[in-house]
Formats: structure tokens, C-alpha cells, sequence
């Protein structure tokens, strides 16, 4: 569960703020589109989201205990995204140095899930990621699609509250996007899990349960 | 938060991370390593030798002098204790046993060689010496010790191919003694190369009448030796002294305590060297590795991790570099002193070569300073792993110029607050009798060199690069003017090597110059003569006095030393045949030369007993001469790199009217012109009978510059090493640099520059990085030569000499760096030319 309360950002060296007043629940299971003009705040409000911008004012409480994230110090921020937050990005950010495998089992080492409990959760979100076998490759050998299904099961793997996709298929084909895009949101709603998809493409967007549009007047 | 659950989760991450960090930078990991363990490995080596030659010296003094509570000598080697004091020391309540002791200097059969001959009380010395205990031979001729005879140390026995009962003669000046072996000493060290007699047997036939060597004393064992000994100082006659155990080990550490020290700060040279190639590694690590770590900091790597991840990826090079360096400090102790001895050919003490022990403390102790020092290198580039912005590193990677080192005229303070303190902390004296302020200056000379990197860096290029320039050049100006980090860590190495580099090249070259100017002063005549441990025959005296020996002038010199404080070496009584009026005639004085204002013994000291003992011309100084004090006036310092530990010259006619016997050790010849060979040749048969050195000035002079030049050996592989680290420093910078700019060059492709065009820019960027970092290195050079030549050279080693510094070969150092590191940014620029411009370009990273 998401939920956002009388969010307000501002940046030093302008007149009025990014966004003030913000309030937005997205539910267990639930979708959201965030869709909105280039430069409007939406990467600025999923950052702040994530705890990795601060608000200037607002609550921001995620989970099943709804911990404000705004209030945290930095460790215990961290210490949240580890176990509430799953991340997919438009770059896919896929750990170069490490096998596809251990790729997906860094949320569950943040979490304190023991090395020798990963095989076989690894093995069971790669086949369901349709990537059977892939365990042991190099990120280096994988197209985007497949990067991106990487970047999916990693953001699942440990079972979060709340998933955060910036542009999941923006780097894509058509045909490629449309199947990650299918697969993530199954995914998501198989695990009855909250999302927030920050996208440009109405195409993504319509799949969604619900569209919000950021505007310099707040979100509609 | 960690919590104990997560922990070996967290181990399992960084782990892997490590793993794939070696993997993808092999060489820079294996160099750094290598580096760190060289550092560990020359501290722990000369750790090993120092430690094992200390002990074996001590080892072999104990052989030969026992283990008494005391000892009672003379100042003066020349002197010796009335037997009178011994006996009155033998009432004291205080003292158990006083063991007497005769020690003299012998050749054996005309060998040139001299060997010890101690004569003792076998009563006494059974409880002070119980290593010297004689045992007796049935072959013997003679019944026992008081019967005559010697007894021989078995190495000597086997060095002689001697044995009981065998006769043979001991020769001593013009004496000859014939006598007998009666047995050996069983007791004695296996390099102890000596002889043992009953005292009287020695006494009657090589002196000193009514008097003894030394009385080493055993103290009763209710007395307390600080209290005996400050009440037994009082009443003791001025020319003798009391040695305690303590006083022996302070002076043998004494000995090479500088030469030690200085050998340690070359090894922590090696290993502060081996830390910045970890900071060069770990930063460009860190920076090629930013959107890595930024993800993980997003997936919920706390920023404490990050940091820990960064400084345990230094300890992964540390650690193993640091075990390295032990195993090859061993080797390396063993494979020294069986090449060079114990004190690494600095002549302090026996050719032989002691046993290595390492011990698990030093062990320990020296692989914490290799992990210390690898922490420390990678500190800085955990600390900007650490407060890298997440989100901004996410998108854009590491960010080469975050606000705190961008270079500003305020920059200025730090270069300049550092180059005041350097210059303040070489105004202080010696600490501990260690030029400990001395090192200090040089790390803050090298620390302002490199922090005025980025300021000079960004004012030298920035205007360069307004200038109308061709593409490619105006290019690399604004590179390296616009990313001051990556300039100034591509720069230091080259900073710090080519620094040290220059300065010891400065202060070799001054201190060569000075040593070549001495020996022109100290070496006047074309020919030398000594004798290697007892005065120079009479009848060969007597025959260069007459008309039929072919030398115009003959110079004497007669050696011997005096024992100012026993916690220090002796220092040498030089008594010689010199003008009173004109002393400069000889010696080469660094200052006034001056008479005494009334009638009294005049002397001239050497530099480094002016140094160390701080008196100086003009001065009185009260000298432990043949048995008693002696106020002398100091009419000079003279120059004297052959005596570490001090010299004092006085004239033949005021140590005769001292009451001094005057027996030379030393001539100095002038051959009969165009008769050298002629000398040589009447000189043979003496030099042959009485086991005599003969040398010419020009065969001493070159072996003076040989030894000089062999001592400095170490130092040019260390700067060798030195400047590859430093370039290869800059090299994997470089690289780094154009991994971090694949998207700008890539653009720079997909807009027309050729590969050629790339290429120039990148090993343009590499020359002009290098080019600022050799002119701060050349200045940082001169200003610890300076330092090197005029602060750690006096205060280590009581050395002076006016700085002299060979341009020629500095500044063609400077260009040869600086053509190796432009082909070492060949590597960079290949780099650069073989990007695969669409895929970078395509790619968001």
C-alpha cells in the first residue's frame, strides 16, 4: 500500500513548487498510472517516494505498517526500500559483474535472506519470468527484453509492498514492451502487490486500474 | 540496520562484489597488491635483519665479555684501569666478584689478520664469564692455564688448521711470543674468532704493568646497581668509566639507529606508494562503478554499506598483499644477509650473517600496517561512494566534479597553509635524535604538491583552452581543466614519484659532490699505510727515517678512542703530525679555525661531534685523556664523512706534552718524485712481514665512491618502482577517465572526429596531466632534496653538505617520464579509438 498525503517539493531557485499538496492511495494490488508532461516532477515524485529525494513537506507511508518514509534517516530508508520497494527502470540497471541469478537474489540479501535459500526462489521467478536456465548467464549475453525480465523478477523477489516503475518499456520495441509490460502487471497482481508506473505510453498507461496525470496543479 | 540475521547475507553481497570487482580489474588489483606487499615486505625484512643482527652482535659481545652486572674501562682506548682501583673494587660489600681482563690485539704467525687475545682469571672469570672458560686439550704440551699457553676458539682453530699442542707465534708490533695451544673454549660464539691466556701470562708479555683492561664485576645479590653505581661514579678517577648492560644495548642500537630508521622510511615510502595505487584503483573503481552502487543504494544498500563495501574491497587488496609481503619479507631478510650482513653492507657490524627468527607479534604488526595502509588509500573513494547522490548516479553516473574539489582562488589555502607548516616543521631539531620533523615536512610538502594539483590544473588550462586551438587539443584542455579530480588523481602519482625521485637524485648528487670535494681535501698524499690493529712497527719507523728510504715527506697519525657517554659509539682520537698554526693545511674545516686566548691543549672536532655533542669552535670541551680530564679549547669543525659518531684531531706536540706515547698507525707518504714504484716496491717486504695495508689515494678514492655508490643501490630500485607506479597510475586514470567519457567521445565520433582525432585528444589529455604533474613534482623534488640534504642528513647521520643539484639529469628525468607517460596513455587512447560508437551511444549507461 501506497499512500501519500499533502505532498509538497520544492526546488531552491524557483518561484513556485514542483507539486504542493499531493494526496494519493494506491491499494494492495492496485495499478496506477503516472503519466504527465516532460519536467513536471514525475521521476522527482518517485524519487521522493523512494526516499531518495526529500519532500519539503507531507507524509509518505508505505507498507502494511504504513512507515512515513519522509521521517527516516538515510539507513532506515534504505533499510525500507530493501524490504517494502521493488524497482524496475527504463535502463533496466542490471549488475554487470554479477550472473543473472545473483542479480535476482540482491533484494534478498538486503533482506537478510540467507545465500542458501535463493536457488530454489530464483529458480521458480526465473521460469516464471520466462527465463528458465538463465541463472548462471552473463547480463552481457541477454537482449533488453530479457534484461528487463531480469529487472522484474529481481523487483519481485522478495515479495514487497510496493513496486516502483519508471518507464519499464521505454527502451523497447513494441512487440517486447507489450510482453514485459503484460508479464509485470500479471506478476504484480498475482503477488497483490501496490504499483506506481511512471510512463509516457498511453498504450502502458491503459492497462493500468487507474491513470493519474501530474500538472503543475497536482495530480488528477 | 544490520542485524545479526542479515549479516551473512550482507558478507554473501559483498562477497560477490569483491569477486566480480577482482574479476573485471585484474591488473590494477594484482599491481596494487603488489605494491602494498612490496611496502610490507622491505619494513618486515629490515625489521627481520635489524632484530637478528642486534641479537647476534649482542649474542657475540656476550661471548666475549660474559654477562657482569659492570664494567670498569677506560675513556680512552689508550689507557687502561690502575690495578690498585681493581682491587679497592674487589672490598666494596656491593660487589661479588671483580673479574680483571687484559684484551689485546694479535696477529698469529704472520697472518695478516689480527685476532683477540683476552688474559684472565679463570677464578673470577668462572662467574662473570663462564663463555670464555678455557678447556684443557690432553695433547697439551703445558700441565694448565698458569703453566702459559693459549686456548683458542674452536672457529679459530678451525680457521688456522690448528689444533692442541700445536705451537705457534703471536706477534704483536715488533713483539713476538712464541707459544702453545693448550686447548679450546667450547663456551664461545660459533663467528668468535679469539684467544684466551692465564692474566699474568698476557701481562708480562704485551702490558699493561700495574694495570688492567677492564674489571667486569658481578654485584652481590642484595645490591642495587643504580644506587652502586651513581655512589661508585663519585669516587671513580676521571679517566675511567662504568658500562652497564643497559648502556652496551643503548649503544649497539645507537649504532645503526639512523641507518635503520632511514631504511624504514624507505620501506613506509613503499607502502604510502602502495596506498595511493589503492586510492588511484579504488577511485577509478568507484567511479566506472557508480550507477552499480547507486542501484544497490536504491535497492536498499544503506550508505554506511557502501562505504564498508568500498573499504573492505581495499582490505581484499591489503590483506593478501600484506601475507604476500610477509612470506617475501622473510625471503628477502634471509637472501640480505647472506649477500650483504646485517646491517645491509652499512659496515656497523660482523660481515657474518645472523640467524632470522620472525616472531608472531612483528609478523602481525607489520601485516596491520599493509592493511592500514591499503584501508587508508581506499578511504577517500569510500567516502565519495558514500555521499555520491543516489538518484543523480542512477541516471548520470559518478559525478567527476562534486562540489567540494572544485578549484577555486581559495583553493589556494590549502597548498600554502601546508607548504608554511612543511616549512616551519624543518626549522625544528632532531626529535628523539631522530630527523622526525625532517620526514614529517617531506609528507606535507607532498600533500600541498597535490592538493595544488586542481588549482593550477583548471587556472593553467582554463586559459589555455579559450585560446584558438585545433579541435582536438582545445578539446583535451578543457577535459582536463573542467574534471580537476580525475587530473589531480592521475597527476599525484606522478607528483609523489617524480618528487621522491628527484630529491633523492639531488641529495645523492650533493652528497657525491661533497664526498668527491673531501677526499680531494683529506686525501693529500699519493700513499697510505696503516697498520689494522696494533701501532705501526718501530723498526720500520726507524728505517723511513733514514736517508735510503725513498719519500720526501712523511705525515704520521696515531688512532685510538675515547668514551664520552656509554650510551654512545666511541668516538676516534685522531693524534697527527700537523702544523698548529695552519691545521686547514690538512683538514677541511667548515668554519673558522681559531687559536686558544691562553695556553691550553687546542683540538679540532668533526662535524658530526659538533652535531652530536653540541660544542662548537671557540669552545672548552673536558676530553677523558690518558687517565684523566682534559680541558681542551675547540679551534675548529672540520668536515668528516668517514666517522659517524665523531672524530677529535690534536697535534702530536700537545698530546706529547700531555704526556702522551705517540705510536702511529697511519702514515701518509710522499714518494721521492717519480719514485712511486720505487716506494711500492721498498715498502713490499714490510708490508708482508708486519701484515700492514698499503693503498694510493686514487685507489681510495675510488673505492670511497664504489661503497658510496653501493650503499644507494636499494634507493634506485625504490625510486625505479616508484616512477612505474606512478605511471601506471597515470595510465589506469586515463582509462578510466575515457570509460567515464564513452558517451562524449562516442558523440565526438558521431559528429566527425576521426580516430586519429580521438587519439590525439586522449594522449594529449595524458601529457598535459603528466606535464602539471612533473613541474609540481620537480618543485615538490627540489624542496625535499633540500629538506633531505640539509635536515635528515645532519640530523640522521651528522652529515653536512651544500646542496648541488644536477639539472642535466633532472630535467632529462623529467622529459623521459614525461615521454613514458604519453606512450602510457597510448593504452587510454587505443581505449578511446576502439569504442563501439552506436552501442555506446545507444546505450543509457
Amino acid at each position: 500500500m501506497l499512500l501519500l498525503a499533502n505532498l509538497e517539493k520544492r526546488h531552491a531557485t524557483a518561484a513556485r513548487p514542483l507539486f504542493s499538496g499531493l494526496a494519493l492511495t494506491v491499494a494492495a494490488g492496485e495499478i496506477v498510472a503516472l503519466v504527465g508532461e516532460s519536467g513536471v516532477g514525475k521521476s522527482t515524485l518517485l524519487n521522493c517516494i523512494a526516499g531518495l529525494e526529500n519532500a519539503d513537506s507531507g507524509s509518505i507511508r508505505i507498507g502494511p505498517q504504513a512507515v512515513d518514509i519522509a521521517k527516516l534517516d538515510e539507513s532506515a530508508r534504505a533499510a525500507l526500500r530493501a524490504r517494502n520497494i521493488g524497482f524496475v527502470f527504463q535502463a533496466f540497471h542490471v549488475l554487470p559483474t554479477l550472473t543473472v541469478a545473483q542479480n535476482i537474489a540482491v533484494p534478498l540479501l538486503l533482506c537478510g535472506v540467507p545465500a542458501k535459500e535463493h536457488g530454489r526462489r530464483t529458480r521458480a521467478l526465473l521460469e516464471r519470468v520466462g527465463l528458465s536456465g538463465f541463472g548462471p548467464r552473463w547480463p552481457a549475453s541477454l537482449s533488453g527484453g530479457e534484461l528487463q525480465r531480469v529487472a522484474i523478477a529481481r523487483a519481485l523477489i522478495h515479495q514487497p509492498a510496493l513496486i516502483l516503475a519508471d518507464e519499464p518499456t521505454g527502451n523497447l520495441d513494441p512487440r517486447t514492451a507489450h510482453e514485459i509490460l503484460a508479464l509485470l502487471l500479471e506478476r504484480v497482481r498475482e503477488q497483490d502487490v501496490s504499483a506506481l508506473v511512471v510512463t509516457h505510453s498511453q498504450q502502458v498507461a491503459s492497462c493500468c486500474d487507474r491513470i493519474l496525470t501530474l500538472t503543475p496543479d497536482g495530480l488528477s | 540496520m544490520i542485524t545479526a540475521g542479515n549479516r551473512s547475507a550482507l558478507g554473501t553481497l559483498a562477497w560477490w562484489l569483491i569477486r566480480a570487482q577482482f574479476r573485471s580489474r585484474r591488473a590494477a588489483t594484482l599491481l596494487s597488491m603488489l605494491a602494498i606487499g612490496l611496502g610490507v615486505a622491505l619494513g618486515y625484512a629490515i625489521h627481520l635483519i635489524n632484530d637478528a643482527a642486534l641479537a647476534d652482535f649482542a649474542r657475540a659481545m656476550k661471548s666475549v665479555q660474559g654477562d657482569p652486572d659492570a664494567v670498569i674501562a677506560a675513556r680512552d682506548s689508550a689507557g687502561s684501569v690502575p690495578l690498585a682501583d681493581i682491587n679497592q673494587l674487589a672490598r666494596d660489600p656491593a660487589v661479588l666478584v671483580v673479574a680483571p681482563v687484559i684484551e689485546t690485539r694479535v696477529r698469529i704467525d704472520d697472518s695478516p689478520i689480527p685476532v683477540s687475545l683476552i688474559g684472565l682469571d679463570v677464578f673470577s672469570a668462572a662467574a662473570v664469564m663462564p663463555q670464555l672458560m678455557p678447556r684443557h686439550d690432553d695433547r697439551a704440551v703445558l700441565d694448565n692455564i698458569f703453566a702459559g699457553g693459549v686456548y683458542a676458539s674452536p672457529t679459530l682453530l678451525e680457521r688456522l688448521g690448528l689444533r692442541p699442542g700445536d705451537a705457534l707465534t703471536l706477534v704483536r708490533g715488533e713483539q713476538r711470543w712464541r707459544t702453545t695451544i693448550s686447548g679450546d673454549l667450547p663456551a664461545t660464539h660459533p663467528d668468535e674468532q679469539l684467544l684466551v691466556a692465564d692474566i699474568a701470562w698476557v701481562q708480562q708479555r704485551f702490558g699493561p704493568a700495574e694495570a688492567v683492561s677492564e674489571g667486569r664485576v658481578r654485584l652481590a645479590p642484595d645490591a642495587d646497581l643504580s644506587t652502586w653505581r651513581t655512589t661508585l661514579a663519585q669516587r671513580l678517577p676521571a679517566g675511567l668509566l662504568i658500562r652497564a648492560a643497559d648502556d652496551d644495548s643503548a649503544r649497539l642500537s645507537n649504532l645503526s639507529r639512523a641507518y635503520r630508521v632511514n631504511l624504514n622510511v624507505l620501506a613506509l615510502v613503499a607502502l604510502l606508494t602502495g596506498a595511493f595505487l589503492v586510492f588511484a584503483t579504488q577511485l577509478t573503481a568507484v567511479a566506472q562503478r557508480s550507477t552499480q552502487f547507486a542501484l544497490l543504494g536504491v535497492l536498499g544498500l544503506s550508505p554506511r554499506m557502501r562505504l564498508l563495501q568500498v573499504l573492505l574491497e581495499g582490505l581484499a587488496i591489503g590483506l593478501p598483499g600484506s601475507l604476500l609481503g610477509l612470506s617475501l619479507g622473510y625471503i628477502l631478510a634471509v637472501a640480505f644477509t647472506q649477500l650483504l650482513g646485517g646491517d645491509l653492507g652499512g659496515g656497523y657490524f660482523s660481515d657474518s650473517a645472523p640467524l632470522i627468527v620472525p616472531a608472531l607479534v612483528p609478523a602481525l604488526a607489520f601485516l596491520a600496517l599493509g592493511c592500514l595502509a591499503s584501508l587508508t588509500g581506499a578511504f577517500y573513494p569510500a567516502y565519495l561512494n558514500r555521499t555520491q547522490a543516489l538518484a543523480q548516479a542512477l541516471t548520470s553516473g559518478f559525478s567527476q566534479r562534486p562540489a567540494a574539489i572544485v578549484a577555486s582562488p581559495s583553493r589556494l589555502a590549502l597548498p600554502a597553509l601546508l607548504a608554511l607548516a612543511a616549512f616551519a616543521l624543518a626549522q625544528l631539531p632532531p626529535l628523539f635524535e631522530l630527523p622526525l620533523a625532517g620526514y614529517a615536512t617531506i609528507a606535507l610538502v607532498l600533500a600541498a604538491g597535490i592538493a595544488s594539483a586542481p588549482l593550477l590544473t583548471q587556472t593553467m588550462f582554463g586559459w589555455l583552452s579559450e585560446r584558438p586551438l585545433p579541435a582536438p587539443q582545445r578539446i583535451a584542455l578543457q577535459n582536463v581543466a573542467q574534471a580537476p579530480l580525475m587530473a589531480q588523481v592521475a597527476a599525484s602519482g606522478l607528483i609523489v614519484s617524480f618528487a621522491l625521485t628527484a630529491s633523492m637524485v639531488i641529495m645523492v648528487s650533493s652528497f657525491r659532490v661533497a664526498v668527491d670535494h673531501w677526499l680531494d681535501h683529506v686525501l693529500p698524499a699519493p700513499l697510505y699505510l696503516r697498520s689494522k690493529a696494533t701501532p705501526l712497527p718501530q723498526p720500520l719507523l726507524d728505517a723511513l727515517a733514514t736517508p735510503d728510504a725513498p719519500f720526501a715527506r712523511i705525515e704520521r697519525m696515531a688512532t685510538a678512542s675515547l668514551t664520552l657517554d656509554p650510551r654512545r659509539p666511541k668516538v676516534a682520537l685522531l693524534v697527527r703530525e700537523l702544523e698548529r698554526d695552519n691545521p686547514a693545511a690538512r683538514l677541511p674545516f667548515t668554519g673558522p679555525v681559531l687559536t686558544p686566548p691562553v695556553a691550553m691543549p687546542l683540538v679540532w672536532i668533526s662535524e658530526p661531534m659538533h652535531e652530536i655533542y653540541r660544542v662548537g669552535a671557540g669552545e672548552t670541551l673536558r676530553l677523558p685523556l690518558l687517565g684523566r680530564e682534559v680541558d681542551v679549547f675547540v679551534g675548529g669543525v672540520w668536515r668528516d664523512y668517514a666517522r659517524q659518531f665523531g672524530a677529535v684531531v690534536i697535534s702530536r706536540d700537545d698530546y706529547l706534552s700531555l704526556g702522551g706515547d705517540f705510536q702511529p698507525t697511519d702514515l701518509a707518504l710522499w714518494p721521492l718524485p717519480g719514485q712511486q714504484s720505487v716506494a711500492v716496491a721498498w715498502l713490499a717486504p714490510p708490508i708482508e712481514r708486519y701484515g700492514l695495508e698499503l693503498a694510493d689515494s686514487a685507489a681510495i678514492r675510488e673505492l670511497s665512491l664504489s661503497i658510496f655508490d653501493k650503499s644507494f643501490a636499494v634507493t634506485y630500485a625504490l625510486e625505479a618502482a616508484a616512477m612505474l607506479i606512478g605511471l601506471f597510475g597515470l595510465a589506469v586514470t586515463l582509462a578510466a577517465s575515457v570509460w567515464l567519457r564513452a558517451r562524449e567521445l562516442a558523440t565526438l565520433a558521431a559528429l566527425g572526429f576521426d580516430r586519429r582525432m580521438l587519439s590525439t585528444a586522449v594522449m594529449l589529455e595524458g601529457a598535459l596531466i603528466a606535464g602539471v604533474g612533473l613541474l609540481i613534482g620537480l618543485g615538490c623534488g627540489v624542496a625535499i632534496g633540500s629538506v633531505l640534504t640539509h635536515v635528515v642528513n645532519p640530523q640522521a647521520f651528522h652529515w653536512r653538505m651544500p646542496l648541488a643539484i644536477p639539472w642535466p639529469m633532472v630535467v632529462a628525468g623529467a622529459a623521459i617520464t614525461l615521454a613514458a607517460a604519453v606512450l602510457a596513455s597510448r593504452y587510454a587512447a587505443r581505449q578511446a579509438t576502439r569504442l563501439a560508437v552506436a552501442q555506446v551511444l545507444a546505450s543509457a549507461q
